[in-house]
């Protein structure tokens, strides 16, 4: 992990990018022509939030089977990291998509299946986080994490897949069968944005790996002491 | 003894043991009655409303509210008793031990549907829908083998925990959803229109991938989940 590039690195990283692209994404993408308007700027950080979120459960999943694999600790704490992460990301997509949905369909909540499934997952990583809280032997609690780490993020997709089955939904395709796809300057600042999404994410997580390290070794120096 | 006859053993062992004192099937049959009349006085807001397209939810609510006070029952025994810890003493494969406790809670899910299914028709059901048969048993078989593999491997890990019985819905119920869009779905549309095979085909290829999608999962974890 220490040879990875630092995190005050990665914070500049992706303070940069975020700036840059908020510039592009408010003055050089052009006004949505649809009847989004103006509103639609919320999605240069919707989009991009959502992504951070499922690539941070993405690192948790990849973490715990790691983890099942070496029973190494470290992969233990880059997994429950990574979900702490990823359900702050997801909280804010919930925020940034109950604005919008405000914005573009009129109402704070709509039974949306992506923001449904979004829904479900942060409840599913709530559950993580308590299935943590109420075990005490440390190999144990993350052995249990990490199983449910790999379930909750194979039942994600398939969440999302049943939604399919309930009535029509509302979500703009962007890209994608049937979807609009992106003009030139509108991607560009699309992808400014989500890049340095993800460069925080990575930051955030580099770090709280970082502090959760530390109070390991806190941990370990009071035992020695006899604390 | 080969991995088929320990699997037998096991799923022997947990039938005779609930067989012969009935609590828990007892206990969940009347849970599920009792949700269904629950249901009507719930949802009836007139005289005569019509519940039909309630009914599939009404259903798979019930079924797995009930598979959830069965789940922690069929652990809980094996913990308090310490029939675990005997269990893993033997020279059994992990992963039979995870198969046996799936095909033991099934069995009881299955006991439990053969007496609720006819009381919900009687209650709810205005069509027969006795030549929609056979969709649904399709729908009802496919559907309880996800609940039941996903639920067994949950459970096997919210018993080791502190809160254990509270613990297994929060983890169980988001899970479980696709299982029940899916379910849900299908039996309602059995229920009030009799769609055959080809309109719900599907729904019944969607949860066959749910079940071996989670059987290999719970494969490949159970090893973890069970503990040394």
């Amino acid at each position: 992990m220490k040879k990875l590039v630092s995190a005050p690195a990665l914070f500049v990283g992706a303070g940069v990018l975020l700036v840059i692209g908020a510039l592009l994404a408010f003055w050089y993408a052009p006004i949505d022509a649809s009847s989004m308007g103006f509103s639609q700027k919320i999605f240069y950080y919707h989009a991009p939030i959502a992504a951070a979120a499922i690539a941070a459960f993405g690192v948790a999943f990849v973490a715990a089977i790691v983890y099942l694999r070496t029973q190494d600790l470290l992969w233990d704490r880059l997994g429950y990291v990574s979900v702490r992460i990823g359900l702050l990301f997801s909280i804010l997509v919930m925020i940034t998509g109950m604005i919008w949905g405000k914005a573009a369909w009129g109402v704070w909540w709509a039974w949306e299946p992506r923001l449904t499934t979004f829904l479900l997952a942060c409840f599913l990583y709530a559950a993580y986080w308590v299935l943590r809280s109420v075990v005490d032997e440390e190999q144990r609690r993350a052995t249990y994490a990490a199983v449910f780490a790999v379930v909750a993020f194979v039942d994600v997709p398939i969440t999302f897949f049943a939604t399919r089955f309930l009535p029509e939904g509302l979500h703009p395709v962007v890209v994608g069968p049937g979807g609009g796809g992106m003009e030139g300057s509108v991607a560009l600042s699309f992808a400014v944005c989500l890049v340095g999404m993800l460069l925080l994410m990575a930051a955030l997580i580099r770090r709280d790996v970082e502090i959760e390290l530390i109070k390991d070794r806190v941990t370990d120096l009071k035992t020695s002491l006899g604390g | 003894m080969g991995g088929w006859a320990q699997f037998k053993a096991i799923v022997r062992k947990d039938l005779i043991r609930e067989l012969r004192t009935r609590d828990m099937l007892v206990s969940m049959i009347l849970f599920v009655i009792l949700a269904m009349i629950i249901f009507h006085y719930a949802f009836t807001v007139e005289e005569g409303s019509d519940l039909t397209w309630f009914t599939g939810g009404m259903l798979w609510v019930t079924f797995i509210f009930a598979m959830l006070l069965g789940l922690n029952r069929s652990f809980a025994q094996e913990k308090d008793e310490r029939c675990l810890d005997g269990l893993l003493l033997c020279p059994v494969d992990r992963v039979t031990i995870f198969l046996a406790k799936t095909a033991g809670n099934l069995v009881f899910l299955l006991i439990i549907q053969a007496v609720a299914v006819p009381v919900f028709a009687l209650f709810f059901i205005e069509r027969s829908f006795l030549g929609d048969l056979l969709p649904f048993l399709v729908v009802l078989l496919l559907a309880d083998l996800g609940i039941c593999s996903l639920g067994t491997l949950l459970a096997t890990i919210s018993m080791n925990t502190r809160s254990r019985d509270l613990l297994l819905p929060i983890l169980f119920l988001p899970l479980i959803v696709p299982v029940l869009i899916a379910a849900t779905g299908a039996t309602t549309l059995i229920f009030a229109e009799g769609t055959g095979f080809g309109s719900l085909a599907m729904r019944m290829l969607f949860l066959l991938g749910f079940d071996a999608v989670f059987l290999v999962a719970a494969w490949g974890t159970y090893d973890f989940a069970i503990g040394e």
